[in-house]
């Protein structure tokens, strides 16, 4: 028996021996020397009009081949003001500071058409593109089409997109106060004053109040005008200031462009689109900062995200920030 | 050598033969039906549509009146509330709570039914809502 184990283990031994792996030498890659070039978007999240796409577009060529002379992007629709190609290449400092170089002279935009040209020897390189998204590209797609061109003759080129730019619009740190600018109107995204209030009672879709009551919270509240009145203690309304909303109270939903670039949550079109407040109450008492609420206004027009940026109980003060989709 | 293998071989089929699985039925949820009699409600939970309770403070559990008494705070949107039960061990709940539940008509208290894991025994627990009563 000892013997027939002892026999397999050598034949065993053998075979292992034979299908052995072979070593393969190594070879140092050879770096491509024609132009070439590669890109990434930075930015995360909708693309919401107002805001920056931002990308990096590389372009290089083999070392004592030539050298980049211009970069340029072209977008289908033409970025609003402030759309522009960083003139300078970025490296990073030991303390991870990014650092730039001047590499081009500064980025012309003309129409869709963004191009910078290069001031200094450079065969290498990666620039940043930011496209401030344009109010008449909402709802719309965007593409982008890259290219380099090098002193050799040779032109690259990369397509990105497209993008979709959302049909949401957002406004940010709006200051509510108890005492003065207490009526806030979803259709305008502004607050208002009792007297401005009244002269838009038609739009008024919410009111805003502070209330330390003994024995309950109530604290920073926004509620309908049409609320019942036990939710707006002590307020007398403007005249004409009755519309109605459903509103709904909302934890842990910080969107990143409502909360300064804080936090990786984004509320986007579709959230709106499938938003049910059909059971909503028409008030939202308690508000703490970092908490939010889904609104809908009366008349179905708008839907909005309104996120409680910060709360001053001695001021008596609500900062918030809201996207506002339109349903019809 | 041979010998050896084969008893131990044998002494390990004895052991897992031993030690196996008791073979319990399976309800129509696909959970096991034990030999638990105990049927209770051991802990109650009430989320709002933020997913933040709106209990002022623990609800009271009555095992043998088989009622849960739980206050919210003043402004709570009575109609669409989350309910958590804690159960007692291999126990389930009936009706299974699977959207929000409107709790806005409180002459009509809401109940469910506590099945135990032996699924022989029933108890239906009733759950009063009351709310914060303002100063």
């Amino acid at each position: 028996m000892q013997r027939k184990y002892s026999n397999l283990i050598w034949v065993m031994a053998f075979v292992m021996l034979f299908v052995a792996c072979q070593e393969d030498e190594y070879a140092l890659p050879e770096a491509k020397t024609q132009l070439q070039n590669d890109c990434i978007k930075r930015s995360i999240g909708p693309n919401v009009a107002g805001l920056d796409i931002e990308f990096v577009y590389a372009a290089a060529l083999g070392f004592g081949k030539g050298k980049l002379t211009n970069m340029q992007v072209e977008a289908t629709i033409a970025g609003a003001a402030g759309t522009f190609m960083e003139h300078h290449s970025f490296y990073t400092l030991p303390n991870g500071k990014d650092t730039g170089i001047v590499v081009a002279s500064p980025s012309v935009t003309v129409g869709g058409k963004t191009e910078v040209t290069f001031t200094r020897d450079t065969v290498a390189a990666a620039l940043r593109y930011y496209y401030k998204i344009p109010e008449d590209a909402r709802g719309k797609s965007v593409s982008f089409t890259f290219s380099a061109k090098a002193s050799t003759g040779e032109t690259v080129t990369y397509k990105m997109g497209p993008y979709t730019i959302a049909n949401m619009e957002m406004k940010r740190n709006i200051v509510l106060s108890d005492n003065n600018l207490a009526y806030f109107s979803i259709a305008d995204m502004t607050a208002y004053n009792a007297a401005d209030a009244a002269a838009n009672a038609g739009k008024i879709d919410l009111v805003y109040l502070y209330r330390a009551i003994t024995g309950i919270t109530f604290n920073h509240a926004l509620v309908a005008p049409a609320a019942d009145a036990d939710f707006r203690p002590g307020i007398t309304l403007p005249a004409g200031v009755s519309n109605n909303v459903k509103i709904q109270r909302t934890w842990a939903l910080r969107d990143r462009h409502l909360a300064n670039l804080q936090y990786g949550i984004y509320v986007d079109d579709i959230d709106f689109q499938e938003l049910n407040l059909s059971d909503a109450p028409n008030w939202a008492i308690n508000l703490r900062a970092e908490s939010g609420a889904w609104v809908e206004t009366a008349d179905g027009k708008y839907r909005a995200y309104i996120y409680v940026n910060s709360v001053n109980n001695t001021a008596r003060t609500m900062t918030i920030s809201i996207k506002r989709y339109t349903v019809k | 050598m041979e010998r050896i293998i084969k008893i131990s071989l044998a002494l390990i089929i004895i052991v897992f033969a031993g030690i196996r699985c008791a073979d319990y039925p399976i309800d129509e949820d696909g959970l096991l039906i034990t030999e638990r009699a105990e049927c209770y409600v051991s802990n109650f939970e009430l989320l709002g549509p933020d997913f933040q309770t709106v209990r002022t403070k623990a609800a009271v559990i009555d095992t043998t009146a088989q009622t849960i008494n739980v206050e919210v705070f003043w402004g709570t949107d009575l109609k669409r509330l989350w309910p958590q039960f804690s159960l007692v061990t291999d126990a389930k709940l009936d009706p299974k709570i699977t959207t929000w539940v409107d709790f806005s008509n409180l002459t009509t208290p809401k109940q469910w039914t506590v099945i135990a894991g032996n699924r022989k025994v029933q108890k239906t627990y009733t759950v009063y809502v009351t709310v914060q009563t303002k100063p």
